[in-house]
């Protein structure tokens, strides 16, 4: 796996490649106020926490604590991105009209680079801290991404769990709750930053955004929940071998990992590209 | 280039090397002390008398203890016995390997036997394996002048020949053949009962194993055929009540193995270990030895007391009043000893002296045994000054309580009872001799193991260059391979991930498929064609993304089609489970996978016109022979199918042997007519080829498995599409011939070799017909990739894959060496890491060199 480092950052270089494609959005940036950046750092940290703690309770009964926690697991979730990620539509360098259109879809898309939009975003928020309207502009979009996480993105995650060897005539409760963990772990932030938005999602089907806190949790969440894999063939006998809790200690650690990795200077931006040279290689070799 | 291809022949060549290197250090080779054991070496003049003249030995094979004991037994009269105290039940522990031969071998030379002797199992012809000149209680009656009697399983006669003086063998090669086999036996029962001229009567019945091997320990037949057992047991006991010169038998009956949750023996999990074993005689009632039955077991499987399956050969040759066998590490049941001990007994001194008199004599036999491995060992009742307590294993143990019990002996004063001052000595040292004994199965030669691991590791580095260049090439794939290289050759040093093999397999695989997934998306958005887009708009925009969902449910499909490995084998899946359960549609699949088969041949066929019709003969010849197959091998398949209606009228004139070699004879027609087309074709001659063997694999595999044939197709059809580069198609390969390999039932246990397919088309064995048959058997998957790989490559030359594969061949047999030398005293041995290293080297030797190298020299030239 190699990290193209030609297309960091933004999705500016993209371009030549694909000239008739609409441009996708740009990495998604946490939200300058001081509490979003002191509280996007300790909620990996507090997931991860409050995860051990459940640790036990899900080992004994996982179908139980599993529902009983999504409850929680939702809430946590919601706060974080109403708190510290800028809602779907809200393009950073548009941010004064504050009634910015939650509705992803009707929302043009302009595609700064994000380098400049670091730059405009700041300050100019400030005016809306507190303001009703402004949290009511973020509650929108949050539950609407919830309603789309349970209603996509669970179905969607227990197929391709199953896909990827979950057991599909036994422990199908513990499989859709899997599934629904992952969801509100990595679907709520992706739709809550970035709406119905076709290019972006185009662009998760392939794997393709531009790393940032947002897609590095949602990929850290897939690779975490595929190496969690790992432990469970081993003759240990342990109860926590069994099926979806490596799985999801896995999830929940690779969400961690990817959400602080993915903003730190040296990935963010970049993408996953497999295909560095090759491609160019045989293409000339084709023509 | 031409540097980078002499790499890769020398390399090839120095892996046969290391491999026979290494193999030569790392299996054992057992001393073995020549001609029968006798009493005068002992001294003492009283020798224990019998308690028993004749021996009724009777060994159901896989007989796993709870089927006697358990609460859902069909063993009614036999647990009858044991609340009468007329049965002395036991659980006796058989190490791995647990098959049958090897068995038979501790349980009648109370010895360990060499891990060799699995090899040898399967190499049934084998003659080496043969017991004749070795030192068995059999051996041992027959001295005394006692005649044998044999009926069943006839690797008794294998292993004794000439030595039973009536015997009917029943071969245990159709497995399907649940009440034959054992009716073959029943039916002499009353015969030699009434007969007295014998000393022991043995007898195998295989039924049991059969519906193990072929429906696992649940299956419906299990209960009756427990029933069935208990009915001769029943026969042979109240012969024994009544018939006077039955009077002083004893009748022994035990399994010689157990099985696992699906029914399968070889390794080591407590099933496999842990077979019933009961002493019976109406002699014992008296000893008031009454016991609960049925009971919960103790520990998994472990029902009464565990001994050791090595024990049965002592206690029955004190039980008879003959020597130990030479070779045996058994120990005397003390306890059944005791018992007995005490129906005779006239005073407590002479018990214990008897007793330990008894324990002596197997003391000094072992004894015999270790100085024989140990020939620069002490055993004398001097020295040994350094022996302090703690030393309790190993030849030092064994030593230290050598020497303590000849202290013990010399010191004892006349009037003590003799058996409690030197007794725990004894059994201290017994222990401690047969622990060490045991172990020595296994001296290796740790010079060739290096050697060999240094040789491989030394062809490794010939290919490394080519290697290398390549992988820098194509970095993220390149990256990809040495990841899964170095994951793979970790794996091998943990004994569940060699048991649990497929889980890697199937797990890198779907990492693959993403990686494959990821690739093709960035390459349709940079490369795709716009004017194709536009025309086809939405229909191709959808098919280029779902497609990779199709790949990840025909492999998901694979991955559930057989379980395997240890762990989860006894959980269902599609070619056990759900296929038996709706017929209708496996059948439906089957003969698709056949029409699809011949459809192929039929279009890749190089002849035109009328005639190249005749190329539906092989594959409607092929058909009907897998029918003939299953309605002789699996009946169950058929039951309630349209097919057993159509397989009634059926005309049964061309034997089975007849019918499959006439099926290889239309292929092998098929393929010379490919080879002597044009040359120009030469492309098409593969895919003819490929055609021809896409249908031997279908006849080679089982029945259930046929149908993989048809997800295999479709896989193949994705790939091709997404446009693979060279490495690519390597890796894609490489994966799929390990996944494919345990998702038709393989797995890294000698149990799941599957010899049914073997000798198809042969009627008297030969080696290398029945070792290729069954190669192309187990292999299927594998080749039939293999085979695959040159027709997705992509079509300019580019760097020959063989230095890849090479490296990858040499770089895993490389961390199985290194495993097995590194654990050569671990647990699992025997039962995990060597029969990884012998499929190692069938992965190396015949599906690396035979298949991938020599297809890659005859079909390269077909691309340039």
């Amino acid at each position: 796996m190699a990290l193209d480092t030609s297309s960091a950052p933004g999705a500016s270089s993209l371009t030549p490649q694909a000239p008739d494609e609409k441009p996708s959005a740009p990495p998604v940036n946490i939200l300058p106020s001081l509490i979003a950046r002191i509280y996007s750092i300790a909620h990996p940290a507090l997931l991860l926490a409050l995860g051990a703690t459940r640790f036990e309770a899900v080992v004994a009964n996982p179908t139980k604590e599993l529902l009983s926690t999504l409850p929680w697991l939702t809430l946590i979730q919601i706060f974080y991105v109403i708190v510290c990620l800028p809602p779907a539509g809200s393009t950073p360098s548009t941010e004064t009209s504050a009634s910015a259109p939650a509705d992803g879809k009707s929302s043009p898309r302009s595609s700064g680079p994000s380098v400049a939009a670091r730059h405009g975003k700041h300050g100019k928020r400030k005016q809306h801290a507190n303001s009703w309207a402004c949290i009511w502009s973020r509650l929108l979009p949050a539950l609407l991404s919830l309603s789309l996480t349970f209603a996509l993105a669970t179905p969607v995650l227990t197929i391709l769990l199953v896909l990827f060897g979950a057991p599909l005539t036994t422990h199908n409760s513990e499989t859709v709750l899997c599934a629904a963990h992952m969801a509100v772990l990595s679907a709520t932030a992706l739709t809550y930053a970035h709406g119905l938005d076709r290019a972006v999602w185009n662009e998760v089907w392939g794997i393709a955004r531009p790393a940032d806190a947002v897609w590095g949790s949602a990929l850290g969440t897939g690779l975490g929940a595929w190496f969690g894999a790992i432990p469970i063939p081993l003759d240990w006998d342990r109860p926590w071998q069994a099926f979806p809790i490596t799985i999801l200690v896995g999830a929940y650690i690779g969400y961690a990992v990817g959400s602080l990795l993915g903003r730190t200077p040296l990935v963010y931006g970049k993408r996953v590209n497999f295909t560095a040279e090759e491609v160019r290689e045989t293409e000339k070799k084709i023509n | 280039m031409a540097f980078s291809s002499w790499a890769t022949v020398i390399a090839n060549l120095l892996v046969p090397v290391g491999i026979l290197t290494f193999s030569s250090g790392f299996f054992p080779y057992k001393p073995l002390i020549p001609g029968l054991a006798t009493f005068d070496e002992t001294g003492e003049n009283t020798t224990a008398p019998a308690v028993f003249d004749k021996v009724i030995f009777m060994v159901v094979d896989a007989l796993r203890s709870d089927f006697v004991y358990s609460n859902d037994s069909g063993f009614l009269f036999t647990q009858n016995l044991i609340r009468s105290g007329a049965a002395l039940p036991f659980t006796a522990y058989a190490s791995a390997p647990t098959v049958t031969m090897p068995r038979l071998k501790a349980i009648t030379t109370g010895s360990v036997p060499s891990f060799l002797d699995v090899i040898l199992n399967i190499a049934e012809s084998d003659t080496t394996s043969t017991l004749a000149y070795q030192d068995t209680w059999l051996a041992q009656l027959k001295a005394t002048g006692g005649r044998l009697v044999m009926y069943g399983d006839d690797t008794w006669l294998k292993l004794f020949p000439g030595m039973f003086d009536r015997a009917d063998g029943t071969t245990s090669f159709f497995v399907s053949d649940f009440t034959e086999v054992d009716h073959n036996v029943t039916r002499h029962v009353p015969n030699e009962l009434a007969q007295d001229d014998w000393s022991a009567l043995i007898m195998h019945y295989l039924g049991l194993d059969h519906i193990g091997h072929k429906a696992g320990p649940k299956s419906p037949f299990m209960i009756p055929k427990q029933h069935e057992m208990d009915s001769v047991v029943t026969e042979i006991y109240t012969a024994m009540q009544q018939q006077d010169h039955l009077q002083s038998t004893l009748f022994v009956l035990c399994g010689d193995h157990g099985m696992n949750e699906a029914g399968n023996h070889g390794g080591s999990s407590a099933g496999e270990t842990s077979p019933a074993l009961l002493f019976l005689s109406p002699k014992f009632e008296a000893l008031g030895g009454r016991r609960e039955s049925p009971v919960e077991p103790s520990d998994d499987m472990q029902y009464y007391r565990t001994v050791e399956q090595a024990d049965i050969a002592p206690t029955l040759a004190g039980l008879l009043g003959i020597p130990i066998p030479l070779n045996s590490l058994g120990r005397e049941e003390k306890k059944k000893k005791k018992k007995k001990k005490k129906k005779r007994s006239a005073t407590d001194t002479e018990t214990g002296s008897h007793r330990l008199q008894i324990l002596y004599q197997n003391a000094e036999q072992l004894l015999n045994t270790l100085t024989t491995t140990f020939p620069g060992s002490k055993f004398d009742s001097d020295g040994t000054t350094s022996c302090s307590s703690e030393v309790l294993s190993g030849i030092e143990g064994a030593q230290c309580a050598w020497t303590r019990i000849q202290q013990l002996l010399s010191t004892r004063d006349e009037s003590d009872d003799p058996y409690a001052t030197a007794g725990p000595a004894l059994l201290q040292f017994l222990r401690i001799a047969q622990e060490v004994m045991s172990r020595t199965a296994s001296n290796y030669d740790v010079s060739r193991l290096t050697l060999g691991l240094l040789i491989t590791g030394v062809a490794g580095l010939f290919v490394l260059p080519a290697t290398y260049k390549e992988c820098t090439r194509h970095r993220s794939s390149g990256m990809f391979l040495m990841l899964m290289i170095i994951t793979c050759g970790m794996m091998m040093f943990a004994s569940s991930y060699v048991e649990e093999e497929q889980q890697f397999w199937y797990w890198i695989c779907s990492g693959w498929i993403v990686y494959l997934h990821i690739k093709s998306q960035s390459q349709s958005q940079s490369s795709a064609n716009p004017i194709l887009r536009n025309r086809f708009g939405p229909l191709i925009y959808w098919s280029d993304k779902c497609i990779i969902l199709v790949f990840a449910i025909t492999q998901r499909l694979l991955r559930r089609w057989n379980q395997t490995g240890q762990k989860f084998a006894a959980e269902p899946d599609i070619a056990r489970t759900f296929f038996t359960r709706h017929p209708e549609i496996f059948w439906g699949l089957f003969i698709f996978t056949y029409v699809d088969a011949g459809r192929y041949l039929l279009r890749s066929i190089p002849i035109t016109g009328i005639l190249k019709f005749g190329a539906l003969a092989p594959t409607v010849l092929a058909f009907t022979f897998k029918l003939h197959f299953v309605t002789s091998e699996s009946p169950e398949l058929l039951d309630g199918t349209f097919i057993s209606q159509i397989m009634k009228e059926w005309p049964y004139s061309l034997s089975l042997v007849l019918h499959a070699r006439l099926v290889f004879y239309g292929l092998a027609v098929v393929v010379l007519l490919a080879l002597v087309g044009k040359r120009s074709t030469v492309p098409r001659a593969h895919d003819t080829i490929h055609e021809a063997l896409h249908i031997f694999l279908m006849t080679q595999s089982r029945a259930t498995n046929v149908p993989l044939f048809l997800l295999f197709r479709i896989q193949a059809g994705i790939l091709s599409s997404m446009n693979l580069t060279g490495i690519e198609v390597t890796i894609t390969t490489l994966i799929f011939q390990y996944m494919t390999f345990f998702a038709f039932g393989g797995s890294n246990a000698i149990s799941s070799v599957d010899l049914a397919s073997g000798y198809n088309g042969i009627d008297s064995y030969s080696v290398v017909l029945v070792g290729v048959l069954t190669f192309a058997s187990n292999w299927a998957g594998p080749i039939w990739w293999a085979s695959q790989s040159h027709r997705l490559r992509p079509k300019n030359p580019e760097q020959n894959p063989s230095a890849l594969l090479t490296f990858y061949v040499a770089m895993s047999l490389v961390s199985v060496m290194a495993a097995c030398t590194a654990l050569r005293t671990h647990l699992f041995i025997w039962t995990v890491f060597s029969p990884k290293y012998l499929y190692s080297m069938a992965w190396a030797t015949a599906n690396h060199v035979a298949v991938n190298l020599l297809g890659e020299v005859i079909f390269s030239r077909s691309r340039s």
